[in-house]
């Protein structure tokens, strides 16, 4: 019964000493470009909205539950907050709030669906981010105009010290957010949720109601993610759903770093930029555009394989009396398994309900 | 005829306890043998030997139907002809009877596909052995408890070609369900033996085996206690077999020290659910209550529908200053009432560590805002490993499920006891714990009760009752039906009293 002391840290650091890894190696490779002040501007602003949608899925993640409309919603946030001021000349700040607005009720909704209605959340939230697709092809047909006002492009585009606010804003977030998760009541509860939801109540926390948070706060901050990126890029029609499994990606990732085995904020952040590190050195290397797909699935695929594997090692093997465990990768796959159980068992009702069971013989 | 099952001398040593010794028993062709036995006496391993689960020691040797059977290997019984049917019958609630009746044995296939009609026609023969008269098309889960547990007979009596069966063992597969649902049961073991299959029969049910078995074995501490032919025997007097003659009372701490304080704790009133028929309990500050009951007595639902594991569908829970309905955890724990299960699943968080599960239940004393502070929860946490023992006792860090499930029951133990509660409800609170942990846990309660903390325990472990409790409940058929008191309270009165109530007066 050892498990690997803290100071070790090859598995939890693997992100770290990867990230330096690719610096260097770019950097011997393409000095001229890689090494770079505008190389490091471009990786850290253009990852920054990614950066925010995978650090607001922990959030639901932690609780146990997927929540997969946040691409959906950060998309119709973009477009509202650009078709208010295109279309209906609001300013920046009335619209964003707008946008953001749009999150809330989608996160409140996703709540509903899920809490109160006890749909499966993997199968709510798909169907919201569908819905929510609609919503925004119903308010622009086209792609509407960039609004051209100083404030909107400052939005994302003021730079601070040097440093593009998006960037900040992430960080702000990522600091937020990893308050919340790790030093209060709140983000105790939403743990012990996603551990263990029916232990968790038993311990009288109020699950339902903080999972419903969750979706709120994570559908609003997508609001706000999406605002920015329709600052930052112009407001595309598809960027959202786009983003949603990079963000997924990174906080499966970002669970094998730093706290091996639970999702966290800076592991997710870490996974979003080790990628982005590698990626651009690699198309500045060899100009192949494919990469970017390529180098993130693999990526994960591999990560996510070698934090089981070792899991295997340390956990279950060396204290097989209690292995009951509950690892977040067992409620992965638990939350998966029940998501599939729910669709047969909807088919099988539907199958049998026009049979009646004959009389026994009592 | 030959007979099913011939076990001789057949032992297990698990590290340096001895957990059966020497037991020889003879399951005639077409008969019932019963096997009984208290918890802990041996009768489960038992099981498990002959399903090849377990390897027993060196020396024994066990035959089904004449043939030798290989020990210590999985299948191996089964390719003799032994059935095994346990109390988790190991059905797929969402899959149909022919379904279910197929996942051991497979389906018939001609070209890959599985030939329905066919198929189904058969099943139909396979419940008629066992006298289930059902559409064998409808899904397992809307069948009721007896009418699963016959499918499960039926699946293990299939034909196959492996060859005839010669001998089915049923683990207290009645243990869960009502007295009218036995009846069909007993009826469906009586047309397979009168096919020549012997039956051996593990139950906590006496009258059961007064009115199926033919033999009965008797189980105690590992020993073969008793082997006597069931006619001739009543209820009472196996009774005696079963709690042996010699009683010693369990040794008992000393009498809490200082005025006992006889306000009410709790009070219960009218708690129903479906395996609940009415309940009412009175519970007094600083007493230890024990529920004792067989299993489908009610006795292992009582606290958790209390509590709200179970949903209740009528019930009140009162007490000084607060009054609420039964069945919700929130309100229960505002009301200074809590619940460890028996489940681990239920009373803690595997992947959680230590320290977040023991603080859980109130994170107030260590939430100083804007910050939880951890370095006090740490040191929290050590001085609650140190009192009660956990070990190893300085990784507070670790994920709950790297500790033993001893250890893992403290911890969920220390989790309300932190938070003081007025009353802990506490399912099995041994469960899974050795014996040395176990009398510590029996003091860590006996020393919250003399601090003014009502504990009421249920437990299917009759002695930990009558040694732990001030007063033991006694529940039968969804009620309490009987109370013993602490002047008249021994293992031999309660465990009559969970058989019935025309054997209180023999002890």
């Amino acid at each position: 019964m050892r498990l690997p002391r803290r100071s070790l840290g090859l598995d939890r650091f693997s992100g770290i000493y990867l990230w330096a890894l690719f610096v260097l190696v770019f950097g011997l490779w393409e000095p001229g470009t890689f090494l770079t002040k505008a190389t490091l501007d471009s990786i850290s602003s253009e990852q920054a909205v990614g950066a925010m949608l995978g650090i607001v899925v922990v959030l639901p993640l932690a609780a146990g539950v997927y929540d997969l409309s946040i691409g959906a919603t950060a998309n119709l946030s973009a477009i509202a907050a650009t078709w208010l001021q295109d279309s209906h000349h609001w300013a920046v700040w009335p619209a964003t709030a707008a946008a953001v607005g749009c999150g809330v009720v989608i996160g409140a909704t996703n709540g509903f669906l899920v809490v109160k209605l006890k749909v499966n959340a993997f199968i709510a939230t798909l169907g919201m981010a569908t819905v929510v697709a609609a919503v925004q092809e119903i308010i622009s047909v086209s792609q509407p105009l960039p609004p051209t006002s100083q404030a909107w492009a400052h939005l994302s585009g003021l730079e601070i010290g040097g440093i593009q606010i998006v960037v900040v804003y992430m960080l702000v977030l990522a600091a937020i957010l990893w308050w919340v998760l790790e030093h209060t009541p709140a983000g105790r509860y939403l743990r012990a949720i996603g551990a263990n939801a029916e232990s968790a109540r038993l311990a009288g926390v109020n699950v339902g109601g903080w999972q419903w948070l969750a979706f709120v706060v994570a559908a609003a901050v997508a609001g706000i993610a999406g605002v920015l990126y329709a600052s930052q890029n112009g407001p595309s029609t598809t960027f959202g759903t786009a983003l949603l499994l990079p963000a997924y990606a990174a906080a499966f990732l970002g669970s094998t770093q730093l706290r091996p085995g639970r999702f966290n904020i800076w592991g997710t952040v870490l996974a979003v930029y080790v990628l982005a590190t590698g990626v651009d050195g690699l198309e500045l290397a060899t100009g192949v555009a494919w990469l970017n797909d390529m180098f993130n699935g693999v990526a994960l695929i591999v990560a996510v394989a070698f934090a089981v594997w070792r899991q295997g090692k340390t956990g279950r093997v060396e204290s097989a009396p209690s292995a009951d465990s509950n690892s977040d990768s067992d409620v992965r796959d638990r939350l998966r398994q029940r998501s599939v159980r729910t669709m047969l068992t909807l088919s099988r009702r539907y199958m049998y309900s026009g049979q009646q069971r004959k009389p026994t013989t009592e | 005829m030959t007979a099913s099952l011939v076990a001789n001398g057949v032992s297990k040593t698990f590290g340096t306890s001895k957990v059966l010794v020497d037991i020889d028993l003879t399951v005639d062709g077409g008969s019932v043998h019963a096997l009984l036995g208290q918890n802990g006496s041996g009768k489960s391993t038992f099981i498990k030997i002959l399903s090849g689960y377990h390897r027993p020691d060196p020396g024994g040797e066990v035959r089904v139907g004449g043939r030798e059977l290989h020990l210590g290997t999985v299948g191996a019984a089964h390719a003799l002809g032994a059935r095994f049917v346990h109390q988790e019958l190991g059905l797929v609630d969402s899959l149909s009877i022919t379904d279910n009746l197929a996942l051991g044995s497979g389906f018939p296939v001609r070209y890959g596909t599985i030939m329905r009609a066919s198929f189904d026609a058969s099943a139909t023969e396979d419940l008629a052995v066992v006298g289930l008269d059902v559409n064998p098309q409808m899904p397992v889960e809307r069948l009721s408890p007896a009418e699963r547990m016959l499918v499960a007979m039926a699946r293990a009596l299939r034909a196959e070609k492996a060859g005839p069966v010669t001998l089915l063992v049923l683990d207290e597969v009645t243990a869960a369900l009502a007295k009218r649902e036995v009846e069909r049961v007993m009826t469906a073991i009586k047309t397979v033996t009168a096919r020549g299959v012997g039956v051996l029969y593990v139950t906590h049910r006496l009258q059961e085996v007064i009115d199926l078995a033919d033999e009965v074995t008797v189980l105690r501490d590992g020993h073969r206690d008793t082997q006597a032919k069931v006619s001739g025997l009543d209820k009472a007097s196996l009774v005696r077999l079963l709690v042996g003659h010699e009683v010693a009372e369990p040794g008992r701490q000393p009498p809490p020290v200082g005025p006992r304080i006889e306000s009410e704790a709790m009070t219960v009133r009218g708690l129903k659910s479906p395996s609940l028929h009415g309940v009412d309990l009175q519970i007094r500050a600083g007493e230890v209550v024990g529920i004792a009951g067989l299993m489908g007595s009610g006795r292992e639902d009582l606290l958790g529908t209390i509590f709200g594991v179970q949903r209740p569908s009528a019930g009140s829970v009162a007490g000084p200053g607060f009054s609420i309905c039964a069945g919700k955890p929130r309100e229960c724990l505002a009301a200074g009432i809590a619940y460890v299960s028996h489940s681990r699943q239920l009373s803690t968080a595997g992947s959680l560590t230590a320290r977040e599960n023991l603080t859980l239940g109130d994170l107030s004393a260590v939430w100083r805002p804007p910050l939880l502070r951890h370095k006090r929860e740490r040191a929290e946490t050590l001085v609650w490993f140190r009192k009660l023992g956990v070990s190893p006792g300085d990784a507070v860090d670790r994920p709950l499920w790297t500790f033993s499930g001893g250890n893992q029951q403290k911890i969920a133990i220390a989790r309300w006891l932190r938070c003081r509660p007025r009353v802990l409800l506490i399912d099995e609170p041994s469960q899974g714990v050795d014996a040395e942990a176990r009398a510590g846990l029996h003091d860590l309660l006996l020393g919250a009760a003399r601090e003014g903390a009502a504990v009421v325990t249920s437990s299917s472990d009759v002695e930990e009752l009558v040694g732990l409790c001030d007063r033991v409940l006694v529940m039968r058929d969804g009620r309490v039906a009987a109370e013993v008191t602490e002047r008249e309270r021994t293992t031999e009165r309660v465990t009559s009293l969970l058989h019935g109530p025309r054997l209180a007066g023999v002890s």
